[in-house]
């Protein structure tokens, strides 16, 4: 502890950061905020068309709620495989007396793997012509009628666009669940054992309530990365078949580069904001009144 | 004090707009037609932000013409800045011109965006600029044609020369008992053909999109010629007018004929490339930027003597001729009006003036006449012909819609064509939404 610390000192340390912050991430924000108000196309002068991009994208625009309900679609899968994968695999390392360090080794792999090799890496496993792995091995076991181009089908493109990002951040959340897990003490579980409790009374009345501040933080950065997830998709499949896996931050993306729709990308954006803002106070909203 | 909080606010708001105005519009520094300006060369670094291959024929010729120019003129230097993925490269570079920080020179095609920057005055005329050097009319016309905009205007430079065929692997057509196409009508059934055969008709990098967007280019420029596009990027055409219509129903039997391979929309440009150079494919409608890689000595030996090309088949009735195809030139690069200076013409005028020869020499088709092309030793016999056929070309241009079309409309396209062929879509569903598209886009690009 400083011995002589004031708020003058606090303030000093803290203003750095906060403008870097201010800078990187507020500014930006305003910017688009400013400029979703204007109709832009990068090189012509902007026209101030006050809310009727917002009008456009909430009314007039059907691809963008195409997106959005795709988003929700990604978000549910990366949430299922990252969140739920993450707790399974954390609650069978926490079980486990050898090998522990070797499998959250390469639990964490594909976390450090470039998001290029991923896509390259699951554009071959989907593919159909030539047979790639999946579908290799669905028919090794019988199950040709399974068989797809898993990529170019509009009815799976987007569980397989979601499936390589939830993958790639299983094992990042793995470790910080099995770190939170470890902290739980023996002893009440223990006591809980004595008293007759089978393992899914011990892990739903004693360690999940005990590592749920880490959830909670979990789910938030896991949900605020989904919402705003790009890479793989756009690699795979650029949003395709049609808008299949067409997400609201590759949608954005394309209508500000692509179609030089300055101003209406700026309203995506800031809904993608606002999206992020509700989901994290609804998220807190509910874990926290469940801890109450 | 809240009062005053807001006030702050809303003044901090229309400062910042204004700040972001600013980045907007811009003119040049000289005249777009002031092509000889007066004053000292004075040597310096400038830049080309280009979209070409880092190790392709240009930029290497470019960099030791470059290199030539910098002995004689101590302090240049021709910096190259490539981005050879396109999409990441219009991202830039349409960044740079919001900004109003273009360089000297830089890529683009005769999209409506170019469009735009030459409206404004940021390009320099390149027309007068090749009169003026000299050079005008060494370049081949169907090179310069591709540059242009509909109202003739030039703006850009070629520095390649193209001709985009439909590579077919004989042993294949032979098994399937086929001939080569007569009419574009032909392709459903020799897919059939093919198909039964146990070949992959047809190679597609679906991923790119632009290769599918050929194909829904081909039937209109048969029955209507280079119109039918024009007058459709205005909306002064619609899909749903026959010559759309006969594009619309032929994708869709493309598609029911099983031209394509399975999941095609996922398969990259060099998957599709080996496709074809493995003998899994029996066609890939490719360009003559990559005879080094189709008609050499390397391919492997089962493949490579049964490889022959066929240009775009004629319909009944058709409105262009069968010399005529897509025969572009490539991106072209526009010299910033901002930035031109007595500098920057006489590096042009020592780079293009050495640059034909220079590039013909490395086995490629020079945008100009003047220049004859080197057979590279390892090349089969097909690439001789294959450059022969540069020289037959007809008048007539098929352009390649995603350079005409307004960028919405166009990215609309190439993902319903894809639904189109897979059979997600009908064609009257397809025809309905990109008329709608058109109808809603077009205007605020084509006035």
């Amino acid at each position: 502890m400083l011995p002589h610390r004031s708020k003058l000192s606090v303030a000093v340390f803290l203003l750095p950061p906060v403008l870097l912050y201010g800078a990187a991430v507020l500014l930006p924000i305003v910017q688009s905020l400013v400029l979703s108000f204007f109709s832009w196309d990068g090189i012509t002068d902007m026209q101030f068309v006050g809310l009727s991009n917002y009008r456009h994208m909430l009314a007039g625009d059907s691809t963008f709620w195409t997106t959005f309900f795709n988003q929700l679609g990604y978000l549910a899968v990366c949430l299922t495989l990252q969140l739920g994968g993450g707790l399974a695999a954390a609650s069978l390392l926490a079980s486990l007396t050898r090998g522990r360090e070797v499998l959250k080794v390469l639990y964490l792999l594909p976390a450090v793997i470039s998001t290029l090799a991923i896509a390259f890496l699951f554009q071959r496993i989907y593919s159909m012509e030539p047979v790639g792995l999946l579908n290799g091995l669905l028919g090794a076991v019988g199950l040709d009628g399974l068989e797809r181009p898993w990529l170019s089908d509009t009815d799976t493109a987007l569980a397989a666009v979601s499936a390589p990002e939830g993958w790639r951040f299983v094992g990042l959340y793995t470790v910080i669940l099995y770190a939170a897990l470890l902290a739980v003490p023996r002893e009440i579980e223990e006591a809980a054992r004595l008293d007759g409790a089978n393992q899914w009374q011990i892990f739903t009345r004693i360690r999940f309530p005990y590592i749920r501040p880490v959830w909670i933080t979990t789910t938030i950065m896991a949900t605020t990365y989904a919402l705003r997830g790009f890479d793989i998709p756009y690699l795979l499949t650029n949003g395709g078949p049609g808008q299949a896996s067409e997400l609201i931050t590759t949608y954005m993306y394309k209508t500000a580069f692509t179609s030089t729709d300055f101003g209406y990308a700026s309203a995506m954006s800031v809904f993608i904001v606002i999206e992020c803002l509700v989901a994290v106070s609804l998220i807190l909203l509910v874990l926290r009144r469940k801890a109450v | 004090m809240k009062t005053t909080r807001r006030t702050h606010w809303a003044a901090g708001l229309v400062a910042l707009a204004f700040t972001v105005a600013g980045c907007g519009g811009g003119g040049g520094g000289a005249k777009p037609s002031d092509v000889n300006p007066s004053g000292k060369i004075e040597p310096r670094e400038i830049s080309w932000l280009l979209s070409r291959p880092a190790d392709g024929a240009v930029i290497k010729t470019m960099t030791k013409i470059a290199d030539e120019y910098a002995k004689d003129h101590p302090g240049f230097k021709l910096k190259l800045i490539t981005t050879p993925d396109r999409p990441s490269y219009i991202q830039k570079y349409e960044t740079l011109a919001a900004a109003n920080k273009l360089p000297e020179l830089f890529d683009t095609d005769a999209t409506p965006f170019a469009r735009k920057l030459a409206n404004q005055g940021r390009m320099m005329d390149a027309t007068k600029l090749l009169q003026s050097l000299g050079m005008y009319d060494t370049y081949r016309k169907a090179a310069l044609d591709y540059q242009r905009f509909d109202d003739g205007s030039l703006y850009m430079i070629p520095f390649e020369y193209q001709l985009e065929f439909f590579w077919y692997n004989k042993a294949h057509f032979k098994k399937a008992g086929i001939e080569v196409p007569k009419s574009l009508d032909d392709f459903p059934a020799m897919c059939t053909a093919l198909r039964k055969a146990g070949v992959t008709p047809i190679a597609l990098d679906g991923q790119d999109q632009w290769p599918l967007e050929r194909y829904a280019a081909y039937q209109p420029f048969r029955t209507d010629g280079p119109s039918y596009v024009r007058d459709l990027k205005k909306n002064k055409a619609k899909f749903s007018d026959p010559a759309g219509q006969k594009a619309v129903n032929w994708l869709s039997a493309l598609g029911k004929a099983g031209c394509f391979a399975n999941g095609f929309s996922a398969v990259g440009y060099a998957d599709a490339q080996n496709q074809f150079t493995s003998g899994k494919a029996a066609v890939y409608n490719i360009g003559t930027w990559e005879l080094a890689s189709l008609a050499t000595t390397k391919l492997n030996p089962a493949v490579r003597g049964a490889i022959d090309f066929f240009t775009l088949p004629t319909t009944k009735g058709s409105a262009t001729a069968a010399n005529e195809f897509v025969s572009p030139s490539g991106i072209g690069m526009a010299v910033n009006a901002k930035t031109y200076d007595p500098l920057v013409r006489d590096f042009l005028k020592f780079a293009l003036t050495k640059y034909p020869a220079a590039y013909a020499a490395t086995g490629e088709l020079s945008p100009t006449t003047n220049a004859k092309t080197a057979i590279p030793a390892n090349a089969t016999p097909l690439y001789e012909r294959a450059v022969a056929a540069a020289d037959e070309v007809g008048t007539e241009l098929a352009m390649p819609w995603d350079t005409q079309l307004d960028p919405t409309t166009n990215t609309r396209l190439q993902r319903e064509l894809v639904l189109l062929v897979q059979g997600d879509v009908s064609p009257s569903e397809f025809t309905s939404t990109m008329d709608a598209t058109l109808g809603q886009n077009a205007p605020k690009y084509f006035q």
